[in-house]
């Protein structure tokens, strides 16, 4: 950095994403609170233990292999070529965006002098990774072990949705490519993957005792605390604003990236470098997010449970195309996204006894496959990226294609295999009487002696 | 074990001879050049987290099991501070 105009722009970039990591936490913070207020008494400590310890587990991976995953994924391997690298071999170093940077022994994995964005994106990427497992945690709350738990968090975090985000959310992804694939904010890469996994392993899981009846009519397990459900999904709206943000580059000069001879166009850009602005994703944000509140207390016949959840998915569901929508088609796709999770998420329950405990399947799985699907069509003959004639339009047939793939390739399948790995190994589930007495028993019982013992002491 | 000791030298330290003008030597981290070692112990730290706190978990859920307290039992143990 010599240059002052040069050197604003990075430290600019660099503080943008710092700012959007600090604004994150506050999804975690939210699922946190949600989780445990869906939970009941008995086990609430572990609840939120078990949402707490994704944060180090995932980061650690990602650290070590999940950040390299992304960078080196792109072109399948096998699929498509590389623009950078004209090969469709595992990307593994060398040009811009390249690997190198994402190895966790190179040097700019560090604090380094010549480089002030890795770090910063690096954890942008992270909090979308805690995200991803987060979803897949509240579903599973009650009945998992915390040890199968991280693995799955694992899996899911630092593993499947950065593959589908190498494939689906880079400006060299082969399904952008050949697919004509757009997921601007990540309805399909972060959501309709999640979501996936985590009815991948409630299939396998179970559902909780008591959940339906001997003639298996489900049961409502409501929330222990629906304040805090719902300050949980505040705190998740808020940090939103921080996802939002960290999925656009701040500042990028066009011109010369598209080879425009002598034009120079200085723009906000989404993750495939095409140009949108920070203000026009704004007005699509809360547009989105009113037509899923509006649609979920509809729905719902004013269920708090479901208002709330319900303006989660209408922005999840916006969300692929929200980097072009008009605010009101933002709206009217999120009411519809919110519809058709809360009629789905009550018909597969029923229909294949699935216990979602805080409905995660259908307000990111299926809102994020109905805004992928619903984007194929409201965005049909858009360029999918400003790269040239290698990259197919953004098309119908291409995001049903690319739904599957998130929903069921890379979420539900790998959510299943790992689950039934785990159970196979008897270490998925928590056994029935750990489950009827809580899972936070011991810990209660050692308190009482506390109270009795301090109650009754003199001095 | 510093990678530096002198701020303006290692600002001014040409780390590529090919490159115009100067670029500066970027890492200042301890032990630079030992990364693949760091990698490695962290590795070996996360792997030894698994196996201790599954191996811990899974025996205290045994003797929970073994106590078998039923559903009711927590409301007992509700503390009153």
């Amino acid at each position: 950095m010599t240059d002052g105009l040069d050197a604003l722009t990075v430290i600019f970039t660099e503080f943008y994403y710092w700012i959007t990591v600090v604004l994150m936490f506050l999804i975690h913070v939210g699922f946190c609170m949600y989780e445990v207020g869906a939970s009941r008494y008995k086990h609430h400590q572990h609840t939120l233990m078990k949402n707490t310890l994704l944060i180090p587990l995932v980061t650690v991976t990602w650290f070590f292999f999940g950040w390299w995953i992304y960078w080196a994924f792109p072109t399948g391997p096998g699929i498509a070529p590389s623009i950078m690298t004209e090969s469709s071999g595992l990307i593994l170093g060398g040009g811009f965006g390249a690997n190198d940077v994402a190895n966790p022994m190179s040097s700019v994995m560090a604090i380094n002098l010549n480089d002030h964005i890795n770090g910063v994106f690096w954890a942008a990427f992270l909090l979308f990774s805690w995200t991803a497992a987060s979803i897949v945690s509240g579903a599973l709350i009650e009945r998992i072990t915390t040890f199968a738990f991280g693995i799955l968090a694992i899996a899911i975090g630092s593993v499947f949705w950065t593959i589908d985000a190498a494939w689906g959310w880079h400006f060299d992804g082969w399904m952008v490519k050949l697919l004509g694939y757009h997921d601007a904010y990540a309805s399909g890469v972060i959501h309709a993957c999640a979501g996936g996994f985590a009815l991948g392993v409630l299939a396998v899981l179970g559902a909780r005792i008591g959940k339906f009846s001997s003639s298996g009519e489900p049961r409502n397990i409501g929330p222990r605390n629906p304040w805090l459900v719902c300050v949980g999904l505040f705190c998740i709206y808020t940090g939103f604003w921080g996802f939002y943000a960290a999925c656009n580059i701040p500042i990028f000069d066009l011109g010369p990236e598209y080879g425009m001879e002598g034009v120079t166009f200085f723009t906000a850009t989404n993750i495939y470098i095409t140009p949108t602005t920070l203000s026009g994703i704004t007005l699509n944000f809360i547009m989105s997010l009113a037509g899923g509140l509006l649609a979920g207390y509809w729905v719902s016949k004013g269920d708090p449970f479901w208002t709330y959840s319900g303006g989660l998915a209408g922005i999840i569901t916006a969300s692929a195309g929200n980097d072009l929508y008009h605010p009101i088609q933002s709206m009217l796709i999120g009411a519809f996204g919110v519809w058709v999770a809360y009629k789905m998420h009550y018909w597969v329950e029923r229909k294949f006894k699935i216990d979602d405990a805080v409905g995660a399947v259908a307000v990111h799985g299926y809102a994020g496959v109905v805004g992928l699907i619903v984007c194929g069509f409201v965005l049909w003959g858009y360029p999918s990226s400003g790269y040239g004639d290698a990259y197919a339009a953004i098309n119908p047939m291409g995001m049903i294609i690319g739904a599957i793939i998130m929903f069921g390739v890379l979420g539900f399948l790998p959510g299943y295999i790992i689950a039934k790995i785990l159970h196979a190994a008897g270490k998925l589930r928590i056994s029935r009487e750990v489950e009827l007495a809580g899972l936070d028993y011991n810990i209660m019982e050692s308190a009482k002696k506390d109270e009795k013992a301090v109650s009754s002491a003199s001095r | 074990m510093a990678t530096l000791t002198n701020w303006v030298e290692h600002l001014t330290t040409d780390t590529d001879p090919a490159t115009d003008g100067i670029q500066v030597a970027g890492e200042v981290y301890p032990m630079v050049g030992t990364e693949g070692w760091l990698l490695l112990i962290g590795v070996i730290f996360w792997l030894a987290f698994h196996f201790a706190t599954g191996a811990g978990e899974a025996e205290e859920q045994r003797k929970l099991t073994k106590k078998s307290p039923g559903s009711n039992a927590h409301k007992n143990n509700i503390p009153e501070w």
